[in-house]
């Protein structure tokens, strides 16, 4: 198991170096980038901007 | 294959006078984590008025100031310098210069941090004439006793020499291998330790010219906007100097437990060197709502926090792609799916992606406290302890105690008592974190306070918002117990480790990146250039704020008082103390010229 | 420097989001026009406040029409004056400062929020809406009696106001 494994690894590396793509990262970032944006937009425009005694001066 | 492993050395077996001072800085690290939870778990009771029985709500302050002391500058930087004492080693694969000097600054940093720690705890004591309940962020007018600044100067310049013990210990290195890049994990303890050079010259000024003189009565006034914004000079940058340690593992360690390796060598160099560059100026941003400092000033600020998440972002998806990397080596597929492919049963690896997914959440509730203006809604309510508990209290300190599973067996050739309690220790944290935190966030929100024994008041009640006041109060209790239980089982866990016997074979190495640092272009490593820039930085983002607070309040304040002040208190108790002697010695003197 | 596509992808991303949060600060301090107290007023001395026409009587006062100015002192531990009545639909400024240390002045729930520095005067100006009454907090710790230091904001009727006053010229 464990040769197998590095047997495996090894292999890999020699094709697997220059065309890996970490679209699963991408798309995992991607939901964090629409998270983060929608939470933004509640807490500034909404949360923020609608609460009492807004400071004008 | 496994006598391979065995003939492996470990780092104790390679390097032990220098695993020794790593072992010991931990140690010193956890005694801090042991107090600070300590006080956590009496805080979190008592603010939310669960059990009140244990200390008075003026001694809460005193307990605040030990948690907050002991947990953000003890804990953190006794872990920093023995991790970056373990990574430098290893990494340039040399013994430091002198184990002299590196004992020296480790004594001279614990007597430091003993004489602060003595000067806090003293508050407990009413009979000793001693206390230093200004909290972590000491803002002067309020004055502590002249130890605990004293301490802190002590502490810091011992922290100085450990930098100075690892750049001479590079410089060595570099004149046997004058052709080589900087190895990266040597890379990341330079660039932090040269952030750290500048951003504590600050405080230690602050200290050593201000507070320190005016705590023992050489002079009668400070300025109270200028020594807060020296000490939010140091302040901001010290959060990159608890969390560099923290980015070290999860960009050196954390690829390898995944079963993977680094994604990209350059882009961590590229990360480290934005730190260095941007780190320090943008404290004013914690002075938004400051009288006395222009909003031109605040608003330079705010642009350049906004970009220091730019290291962060980066930073997420390097790590994310090197751990994606290590699933799919282990035969991960889908888009998705390969997320069930990783080591969830090692602490070291779920520890640090737990730690990692909190530092997501708390990037958002940290664009908030960057966003100048939205600072209204939040500035100094729980919200903000709520945003560095999740960074500095999970995102650091939980990537420490995964990172101690993996790296305390190879400085000890001891393996870890439990792995078992050691996964359901950092889930545990998890948990608890998740709890108190958000119920911290919520609350601030509503405009409850931080840093108050008794937030509940008798004029009025909060707003309701994502649930009571009450409600969530049992949310952060009870996540601030779950809290204190996972740092009892981590102590636990550690110190049956330290009985366990030694055992051969537990030697661990890190592979090099996908993309090395030939990929990286030389720049990168002239460490001179990004020094230089980076004062430049500071000078253009302080040197104006400065002169006008010191144009405005003078360099001692306007005329401000001293609360409480600690001279003339001493010398009225010695003179009380000193008088009935004087007198028996005058009765026995004139007694004597009777017999006489 | 070799960077993987979807990285750059990434960085362009985050650069947008940066660009997105100081767009968004842009727009609360031009649109709505928020402003951050700042370095407006003169420094003043903490000691002397008993002798500063603004603060040796803390007090509110109309200024304009519909314009009132509230002078607060902050104190271990509290506020002056106690409570602080404003009317309501009216634009209010606040002038706080402290006569000993750092403390802060937080109208719970609300925007409405600044540090107090001794030696500082901080300016605040605010609109208010409807009746209400809000609490006031010192948010900045303040020494052992911190969480005792409470005050009252109390948004009133212009009538009650009025009638608040003239007792008060009354007296």
């Amino acid at each position: 198991m464990g040769q197998n494994q590095a047997a495996h690894a090894s292999s890999d590396d020699v094709s697997g170096e220059e065309e890996f793509d970490p679209i699963g990262t991408l798309t995992l970032i991607a939901i964090y980038f629409v998270i983060l944006l929608l939470a933004w937009v509640y807490i500034y425009y909404i949360e923020f901007l609608g609460r009492d005694l807004v400071v004008v001066g | 294959m496994s006598d391979a492993i065995e003939a492996e050395q470990s780092f104790v077996d390679k390097f032990p006078d220098e695993a020794r001072i790593v072992r010991a800085a931990l140690l010193s690290s956890f005694l801090a984590l042991a107090l600070g939870a300590i006080f956590g778990i009496i805080q979190t009771l008592h603010r939310t008025g669960v059990f009140r029985g244990i200390i008075s709500s003026t001694d809460y302050y005193t307990s605040l100031t030990a948690h907050g002391v002991f947990l953000a500058i003890s804990f953190t930087t006794f872990f920093l310098v023995g991790l970056f004492t373990w990574a430098v080693t290893r990494s340039l694969d040399r013994p430091l210069i002198d184990i002299r000097i590196t004992w020296t600054w480790y004594a001279i940093m614990a007597v430091g941090m003993t004489m602060t720690g003595v000067s806090i705890l003293a508050g407990f004591v009413p009979a000793l004439d001693m206390s230093a309940d200004v909290l972590f962020t000491f803002y002067a007018p309020l004055q502590a006793h002249p130890m605990f600044y004293a301490g802190l100067a002590v502490f810091i310049v011992g922290s100085w020499i450990a930098g100075a013990d690892w750049f001479r210990t590079f410089l060595a290195w570099k004149r046997d291998h004058p052709d080589e890049r900087i190895p990266l994990q040597t890379f990341m303890v330079l660039t932090t330790m040269a952030m750290w050079y500048i951003a504590s010259s600050a405080v230690a000024a602050s200290v050593l010219i201000f507070l320190l003189p005016w705590s023992l009565g050489f002079i009668d006034s400070v300025n109270p906007t200028l020594t807060r914004t020296l000490f939010w000079f140091f302040g901001h940058p010290v959060v990159y100097f608890w969390l560099m340690p923290a980015y070290l593992l999860w960009y050196t360690v954390l690829p390898k437990i995944a079963g993977g390796r680094l994604f990209s060598d350059p882009l961590a160099r590229v990360v480290f060197v934005l730190f260095l560059l941007l780190s320090t100026p943008v404290g004013i941003h914690h002075q938004y709502l400051d009288p006395g400092i222009a909003e031109g000033f605040k608003f330079i600020s705010m642009t350049n926090t906004m970009f220091l998440l730019l290291p962060s972002l980066l930073t997420a998806f390097t790590v994310v792609a090197s751990v994606e990397y290590g699933a799919r080596q282990r035969g991960g597929t889908g888009l998705l799916g390969w997320l069930t492919d990783l080591p969830w049963r090692k602490p070291e690896f779920t520890g640090m992606m737990l730690a990692g997914l909190m530092f997501a959440a708390g990037g958002f509730s940290g664009m908030v406290n960057a966003g100048m203006n939205i600072n209204y809604m939040i500035h100094n309510t729980i919200w903000v302890p709520g945003h560095f508990h999740l960074t500095v209290g999970t995102a650091v300190a939980l990537t420490f105690m995964a990172a101690t599973y993996w790296i305390w067996p190879q400085i000890s050739n001891k393996p870890v008592y439990s792995r078992a309690i050691g996964l359901f220790q950092v889930v545990v944290w998890f948990v608890g974190m998740a709890l108190m935190s958000n119920a911290m966030h919520a609350q601030g929100i509503m405009g409850v306070p931080r840093r108050t024994a008794e937030p509940e008041y008798s004029g009025f009640d909060y707003p309701t918002m994502f649930g009571g006041f009450e409600e969530l109060n049992v949310q952060i209790a009870i996540g601030g117990t779950l809290l204190f239980v996972s740092t009892v089982l981590f102590i636990g866990n550690l110190v049956l480790t330290m009985g366990n016997p030694k055992v051969s074979g537990l030697a661990e190495s890190l592979p090099p990146a996908l993309s090395g640092p030939d990929d990286a272009p030389q720049v990168l490593d002239s460490l001179r250039l990004w020094v230089g820039i980076a004062l430049t930085l500071v000078v253009l983002a302080y040197a104006l704020p400065l002169a006008a607070i010191i144009n405005r309040g003078g360099l001692l304040g306007p005329g401000v008082g001293t609360y409480p002040a600690w001279i003339a208190p001493t010398l009225d108790a010695l003179a009380a103390a000193v008088t009935p002697i004087l007198g028996a010695v005058g009765g026995a003197a004139s007694l004597a010229g009777v017999i006489l | 420097m070799h960077i993987h596509a979807y990285e750059k992808l990434w960085l362009a991303a985050s650069i947008l989001l940066i660009l997105l949060l100081i767009g968004s600060v842009t727009y609360g301090a031009v649109g709505p026009g928020v402003a951050m107290v700042s370095d407006s007023e003169p420094p003043i001395d903490a000691q002397a406040l008993d002798e500063d026409d603004r603060f040796s009587e803390p007090r509110v006062e109309q200024v304009g029409d519909n314009e009132y100015v509230a002078y607060v002192v902050a104190y271990q531990f509290g506020f002056e004056p106690s409570p602080i009545v404003v009317p309501e639909n009216s634009t209010v400024t606040f002038y706080v400062t402290s006569r000993d240390v750092i403390h802060g002045f937080e109208v719970a729930g609300t925007n409405a929020n600044t540090m107090v520095v001794p030696g500082e005067v901080s300016k605040i100006t605010v609109k208010t809406d409807d009746r209400q009454e809000y609490g006031l907090i010192c948010n900045e710790y303040c020494g052992a009696g911190h969480h005792v230091m409470e005050g009252k904001v109390n948004v009133v009727s212009q009538a009650e106001f009025d009638e608040r006053n003239s007792g008060g010229d009354d007296a």
